[in-house]
């Protein structure tokens, strides 16, 4: 078990979250940065899928009560085991009654611990995932706090330590095009794709937005609501637009500006307030390329890991 | 020449197929074929969601390989698809008209309380799509005698199982949420539960009624 002594900002429960419940309104949740939540999995030998923790910003404490191995990735939040410094990208033994402590950090939002074997809460809906807003998944559905009793199994076997890198932060986001190009206009979608942007302090699981200070997005189109997803960019009346993530809705009514591809979507995991975000279109092959390169980058770890573990 | 649906890829692994433009006045003509193209994608087994919206459905494809397969298909399938092939579960919503709006909405329209329970459960209602929260179906089939603007100041709020009208819609609140609605009554009826095997009552295309429940609280001196 774990046992949180102090929650943080934001802890929660999550895994690649929920598929095939979008039509009833079921958003996705599920970890924000899925590639540091599979690289962490990777190299405990789990599965890409078991349940991690979501650190957000950091400031946590854990007390493990069983021994384990544990795998930490994404952002760099000043992480300490009794005192000793640990770092993203590496496995460590843990030992019953060690303290896991958290910081902050200079750059990233989110960090991910897996545990040798996942977290073993219950699954909701296919998911041990933790969906905020509707409040069900991970512990009742809720950010963890005080006092919580993380369920682990216990492992006692032999521990080889390995490392990985992550895959590149960038802050250039490419993008699918529009599908409502001829509604909202090249001029808007040209100034939308030159403009760089601030990431709002009001950015949440369910969506980033983004600050700027030019009036040319505003717009007063309406739409019947349509389907979208994380990584569908909204553009509100407001011209302020908002990047969809994991616990978004998942029909709305504001024109779609594009999607982020695939392969940059878990970059918004790490950007914090007030860092900067601009963004490019790219062709449907680009985004495909992307995606290989990033598949890529996995399965090498695991072939590297493989002949490790 | 009679106007076509709109067809996007969204991703290399989603499309959006949009007719909102088809016919602005039979919406729920379009609807039903919409619900019908959802249900013939769904038995081919090649998708991980299938979306419909207002006149809409986006597809999500477990493969990349196959979407250029679905851009061609989807407006032959359109051709093809007749809407009178779906059909929905009906459901019996029973519900106790004691809202905490249901005075304010029936003196807005000049109505007596009574009158605005019979309008509202003498219509059949169908589920367009389900949307904003898990289990929360957008209505068709309001009658315009109860279209009523939403609250000034919305409720932080709303209990689960209420039953609202805001503008031209009616619905049921699934779970505790805040909400601009007027409150006209309240079901206990389960729209959403994430412990069942069945999680959502009511699935897009679905229609129901609600039944009225007389209020054994109130007392008549």
């Amino acid at each position: 078990m774990i046992k949180v002594l102090k929650s943080g900002v934001l802890l929660t429960i999550q895994d690649f979250g929920r598929v095939g419940y979008r039509h009833l309104g079921v958003s996705k949740a599920g970890s924000l940065d899925p590639f540091a939540q599979i690289i962490a999995n990777k190299l405990l030998n789990n599965n890409d899928n078991d349940a991690v923790l979501e650190i957000t910003v950091g400031l946590c404490e854990l007390e493990f009560t069983c021994d384990t191995v544990i795998a930490l990735h994404g952002a760099d939040l000043q992480a300490t085991l009794d005192g000793q410094a640990i770092y993203p990208g590496w496995t460590y033994a843990v030992k019953n009654k060690q303290v896991l402590s958290f910081g902050t950090g200079r750059a990233g939002l989110r960090a991910y611990l897996a545990v040798k074997g996942g977290i073993q809460n219950t699954e909701v809906m296919g998911s041990k995932s933790t969906d905020l807003n509707a409040r069900f998944g991970g512990i009742e559905g809720r950010a963890l706090t005080t006092g919580d009793e993380i369920p682990i199994t216990p492992y006692y076997g032999e521990f080889i330590k390995v490392g990985a890198i992550a895959p590149a932060q960038r802050k250039l986001i490419r993008l699918y095009p529009s599908p409502h190009a001829n509604l909202l206009g090249k001029p808007l979608l040209d100034t939308f794709a030159a403009t760089a942007y601030k990431v709002s302090t009001n950015s949440n699981r369910m969506g980033v937005r983004l600050e700027h200070n030019k009036n040319s997005l505003v717009h007063s189109h309406s739409l019947p609501s349509l389907g979208v997803s994380p990584g569908s960019i909204q553009l509100p009346p407001n011209g302020d637009p908002i990047v969809l993530l994991n616990d978004g809705q998942t029909t709305g009514g504001y024109p779609l500006l594009g999607t982020v591809i695939e392969a940059d979507l878990h970059q918004f995991a790490q950007f914090r307030p007030l860092d900067t975000v601009e963004f490019k279109y790219v062709t449907f092959e680009e985004a495909a390329q992307a995606k290989q390169k990033l598949d890529g980058h996995l399965h090498q770890l695991s072939l590297a890991l493989k002949n490790n573990l | 020449m009679k106007p076509t649906p709109h067809i996007y890829a969204l991703t290399n692994s989603s499309l959006l197929f949009d007719a909102s433009h088809l016919d602005a006045k039979d919406k729920l003509s379009i609807q039903k074929k919409i619900w019908a193209l959802t249900n013939h994608c769904k038995s081919t087994d090649e998708f991980t969601d299938l979306v419909p919206a207002m006149n809409s459905l986006t597809l999500y494809l477990k493969s990349d390989k196959d979407l250029n397969k679905w851009l061609q298909a989807l407006p032959l399938l359109w051709d093809d698809i007749k809407s009178s092939t779906f059909k929905g579960q009906h459901h019996l919503i029973e519900t106790t008209y004691n809202g905490e709006d249901i005075n304010y909405v029936a003196n807005y329209h000049n109505l007596s309380t009574d009158e605005v329970i019979n309008i509202h459960s003498k219509a059949k209602y169908h589920v367009l799509f389900l949307g904003f929260q898990p289990g929360f179906a957008y209505l068709h089939g309001l009658d315009e005698q109860l279209h009523t603007p939403r609250r000034d100041e919305p409720r932080v709020r709303v209990p689960k199982g209420s039953v609202a009208i805001g503008a031209a819609q009616t619905g049921i609140y699934p779970a505790d949420t805040p909400g601009g609605w007027h409150i006209i009554g309240h079901t206990n009826t389960s729209l959403f539960d994430s412990t069942s095997a069945q999680p959502c009552l009511i699935q897009p295309g679905d229609t129901l009624e609600f039944v009225p429940l007389v209020n054994k609280g109130a007392t008549h001196d």
